[in-house]
């Protein structure tokens, strides 16, 4: 009955969520009035916005020693998690099977095994980093803190399954996963997206003025 | 009106069990499922060698499987690792080690300290701050000195509980999950068990390099070890670590390594690991974790109820000065320039403590 | 009769837009704008981390735009704003913000948290809560046309003196002119060899300028304050009187937050494009160089740094020009470690400099251009914002430091050749 359920009605409903979610928040910021700019422009803001989005990736050398952490932290977690998410065999299967109806190639296990190791690294010391920093430790939101142990759990239940033994842990990996979807649209985890226009907006604006961000 | 819950401290301490609180019921959901379903079977009795009165007819042969005058090694025409041996007397051995020695050894041993921890606290209480708090903070810790120190304490408590579930579960969760049941547990524990047994490696390695400069021991420690390190009254003076720290550090050095190492061994089976190294490696690797777990009780129990104003050094990084006064005397007195008068076995309070702010080596705060 | 609470709620909810749905939705509060920030590095304090000066606003947006703060809010779950979620903001936002925009720059996110505190300046001012200095710069701004209350009269008076002083002509008024020069207030009181400067340039190029005694400051104190109806009133006031001249460029004084106000935020306050061009005086005089209009000799010879206004290089876009400049007359230049769109503030920018309660906290935070010139064993910093200069002439006071201020088109008028 779990089965049916987890496989069946939550992940439609996950689906919906996720992908509706999504396209309501960004219809939201698009909507809004606050995107035009009338004072004649030096440069394109355009190219611009995508530099910035480009350079964002890269943080400036002024103050790289003193976010150390948060970028190989951050780094480790994301790059990890986006090898385990896109390349790992039983995932790249699922995508097939279930999203997209093609696959790709997947990499081999032991590549699978170190994104891991390097993903729950980067995830934990950036946690605990969250919770030690006194300035983290005054901004951070219940919404931060609920974030990272989702992602958390949906990582770990995905470890214990790993062994593709057993029905209870695959459901429950998949269970997991199915609460990460319908909660991402709706909290922090939105800035995997919104960074994009973000960055746009800043991007263009300093551009427009001859400044390189 | 700041409370023990708006502290800064204090909401790192929900913080904390929080975090350990929704770990434990991670580990324990999958459980939950096959629990319900398990079959109401208890744990297969052991098997028991029995005594018998007449001679075994197949003794020669038993012998000789054994092995006991030395291994019998022939060859195959599959060429691989141990493909010459066709029974392996070292996994016997080892068996028969697992189930007399490592594992109930274990047990006595960490029921032991855990015991004599709890007698301890129930004898000697909390050890306080002579004459209290004094207000005035110094500097302890950095923020990547106490970022590596609860990523390890993270990361080795998961490493904990999952390695002693594949060690104990056979005799404490079989019977409450049934066969079926324990099969998924065990499953489960063994992948989480070997993903975050490399992180550990590196994370023992963290801690090496970030604490080991004012880990080495010196004559002064001797004096420590023989006043009990305090713990049974009067005042024993010691630098930033206390001799008791230091050996604990080396402790987590040694079997830590010796942990990470031995689970490489253990993980990675495919560069040519015989049975035997793999099962001496099993044994260093249980050995290592029984008493690194056990010593470990200790050390949490000091930094959290044992003593006050200890969890303090590792959650926001700075520590009272009369604590200081009180426990490292001698690190007190090289970060304040004050000496510390010490009279009839307890510390005296020297000077005006009222101020707030924070001592720390170089300008500004601890970071 | 609405009680500031509801006046500063209000206003925080127009202030919504596409931009700041996108920032806050993006924010995962990491705290890395907090190290870029002087008024976070200098005092440790961490309520000086930028995002964190932006909660007034961030909690509206939370309130009204999402579905946690929705459904908490409806449901009585979360706990209502009060009077202090602004009150206790104003310190933060205008002692310890000069919206120099450093942080915007390095969000790993990419939000323009000095656009996100310009808003909440919005809400903070509907709702009352202005430090002092600054809400009696802008009465004196709105009855006179200058925050320091200077009059057409005292202008006259001021011109009239350098004239006598420097033998050079000062026109005012004068309709078809090509260039109307701005100035800022602190430029008549305190440094008015920057209107000699440009009389002495302007002579030397041959150009044809003036000054508008109707209006001729540059400076907003709406735009300081967060008062978008203030920052609108002044700016016609300056574009009528520049319209009237019939002028074809307007020049922003040496004024940081002038150059942005007129430059790139004007149309957009007024809700049209502007009659006339507009450059700051270093884009002219770097402008009439390459044009060989303006020659200069060598050598300005002492050692010497530039420090980059924040609202001119990082907001404004001039940072090049400073430095061409500087190389004609100066041999030995040197830059400071962090330069150009990555310069430490003053620390008296958007405000700050009318706030004398933000005063002790202002000096604290100069050490870091005390470090930055430590480094350097320079005899002189030369800048192009009157403010900046008087922030950094107070700093180097305070520190008993022996070096001093200098405005480069000061430097290049006694170099003309």
């Amino acid at each position: 009955m779990l089965e049916q359920l987890v496989d069946g009605i939550l992940w439609d409903i996950a689906l919906v969520v996720f992908f509706v979610g999504i396209a309501w928040r960004i219809v939201d910021v698009i909507r809004r009035p606050g995107r035009n700019d009338l004072a004649e422009p030096r440069s394109s803001g355009i190219s611009a916005a995508i530099m910035a989005n480009i350079h964002g990736f890269f943080p400036r050398r002024e103050i790289s020693p003193q976010i150390r952490i948060h970028v190989i932290a951050g780094y480790m977690f994301h790059l990890g998690l986006l090898m385990l998410l896109f390349f790992a065999a039983p995932h790249v299967k699922f995508i097939e099977e279930h999203i997209t109806g093609f696959g790709w190639t997947v990499m081999p296990y032991w590549v699978f095994v170190l994104s891991a190791i390097i993903s729950f690294a980067g995830l934990i010391l950036l946690w605990i980093h969250r919770l030690l920093n006194p300035v983290s430790q005054l901004i951070s939101k219940r919404g931060d803190h609920v974030a990272s142990i989702l992602v958390f759990v949906v990582m770990l239940t995905g470890c214990m399954a790993l062994a593709e033994s057993s029905t209870g842990l695959r459901l429950f990996h998949r269970f997991t996963v199915e609460l990460l979807m319908i909660y991402f649209p709706f909290s922090a985890l939105m800035h995997a997206i919104m960074f994009v226009p973000s960055r746009a907006y800043t991007g263009a604006l300093f551009g427009r003025r001859g400044v390189k961000l | 009106m700041a409370t023990e819950k708006n502290t800064k401290s204090g909401r790192m301490r929900k913080a904390f069990y929080f975090s350990i609180l929704s770990l434990f019921i991670v580990v324990a959901l999958p459980l939950i499922p096959y629990a319900i379903d398990a079959q109401a079977v208890g744990g297969n009795p052991d098997n028991v060698d029995k005594v018998v009165a007449l001679p075994n007819p197949a003794i020669n042969l038993w012998n000789n499987v054994r092995q006991r005058d030395g291994v019998i090694q022939g060859s195959s025409q599959v060429k691989s690792v141990d493909s010459g041996i066709l029974i392996n007397k070292t996994g016997e051995d080892w068996r028969r080690f697992r189930l007399e020695k490592l594992v109930p050894y274990g047990a006595y041993l960490m029921a032991g300290i855990l015991g004599a921890i709890i007698l301890f606290y129930l004898v000697r209480g909390k050890t306080l701050i002579p004459g209290g708090h004094s207000g005035k903070r110094i500097a302890r810790f950095t923020l990547n000195q106490r970022t590596a120190h609860w990523f390890t304490a993270g990361v080795f408590w998961l490493l904990a509980i999952t390695g002693l579930i594949l060690l104990y579960g056979k005799f404490v969760l079989i019977p409450l999950l049934g066969a079926e049941g324990f099969s998924v547990t065990a499953a489960a524990c063994k992948e989480m068990h070997n993903l975050f047994g490399p992180l550990f490696l590196l994370a023992v390695l963290a801690m090496l390099i970030l604490y080991v400069k004012d880990n080495f021991f010196n004559l002064e420690d001797l004096k420590w070890f023989a006043k009990g390190g305090g713990m049974f009254g009067g005042h024993v003076s010691a630098g930033r670590f206390n001799a008791g720290e230091k050996t604990w550090f080396w402790l987590v050095m040694i079997f830590g390594i010796a942990l990470g190492i031995s689970g490489l061994i253990l993980e990675f089976a495919i560069f040519g690991q015989g049975r035997e190294v793999m099962a001496l490696s099993h044994v260093f690797h249980g050995i290592s974790a029984l008493i690194l777990i056990s010593i470990s009780f200790g050390h949490i129990y000091l930094g959290t109820v044992g003593v006050e104003g200890t969890l303090d050094s590792m959650t926001t990084g700075s520590v009272d000065a009369a604590w200081a006064k009180a426990h490292h005397d001698h690190w007190y007195e090289e970060m304040t320039g004050e000496s510390v008068a010490i009279e009839s076995g307890e510390t005296s309070m020297q000077g005006g403590m009222a101020e707030g702010g924070v001592t720390s080596p170089g300008t500004g705060t601890a970071t | 009769m609405s009680t500031p609470l509801e006046r500063g709620v209000e206003m925080l909810k127009t202030q919504v837009d596409a931009r700041v749905e996108s920032y806050f939705s993006s924010c995962i509060n990491c705290g890395v704008c907090a190290e870029a920030c002087l008024f976070y590095t200098e005092t440790g304090d961490p309520r000086y981390t930028p995002i964190y000066k932006t909660e007034p606003l961030r909690k509206v947006w939370q309130n009204e735009h999402t579905l946690w703060g929705r459904l908490s809010t409806g449901l009585g779950l979360s706990k209502p704003m009060t009077e202090k979620d602004l009150s206790d903001w104003e310190e933060l936002v205008y002692d310890g913000c000069s919206m120099c925009s450093r942080c915007s720059m390095v969000c790993p996110v990419g939000i323009d948290i000095a656009y996100l505190i310009r808003k909440v300046k919005e809400g903070l001012a509907a709702a009352g809560f202005v430090p002092e200095g600054l809400q009696t710069a802008s009465e004196r701004a709105l009855e006179f046309g200058s925050p320091m209350g200077l009059t057409a009269k005292s202008l006259r008076a001021a011109t009239t003196a350098l004239e006598k002083e420097y033998d050079i002509v000062i026109p005012i008024d004068v309709e078809g002119a090509e260039y109307l020069c701005t100035l800022s207030s602190s430029e008549v009181v305190l440094y008015s060899e920057y209107i000699a400067a440009i009389s002495k340039i302007f002579s030397a190029a041959g150009l044809t300028w003036t000054l508008s005694s109707k209006y001729f400051e540059a400076t907003n104190t709406g735009v300081q304050m967060g008062d978008s109806s203030l920052a609108a009133q002044l700016l016609e006031r300056l574009v009528e009187a520049a319209t009237e001249l019939k002028i074809k460029t307007l020049i922003s004084p040496e004024c940081g937050h002038a150059y942005t106000t007129i430059r790139w935020d004007a149309p957009n306050i007024l809700g049209r494009a502007l009659p006339f061009k507009v450059v700051h005086i270093m884009e002219l005089l770097e402008q009439l160089r390459t044009q060989g209009k303006l020659k200069t000799t060598c050598c300005f010879d002492e050692h010497l740094t530039y420090h980059d206004p924040c609202n001119i290089s990082r907001r404004g876009g001039v940072l090049e020009q400073p430095r061409h400049l500087l190389n004609q007359v100066a041999p030995n230049f040197i830059e400071m470690h962090e330069n150009k769109e990555m310069n430490w503030c003053c620390g008296g920018g958007g405000g700050v400099s009318s706030n004398e309660r933000a005063e002790p906290l202002r000096l604290k935070v100069f050490n870091i251009k005390k470090r930055q010139l430590d480094e350097l064993n320079v005899t002189t910093l030369v800048t192009a914002c009157s403010n900046c200069r008087s922030m950094l002439e107070e700093g180097l006071e305070e520190n008993d430091m022996d070096v001093s201020v200098v405005g480069i088109t000061e430097i290049i008028a006694d170099h003309l050749a």
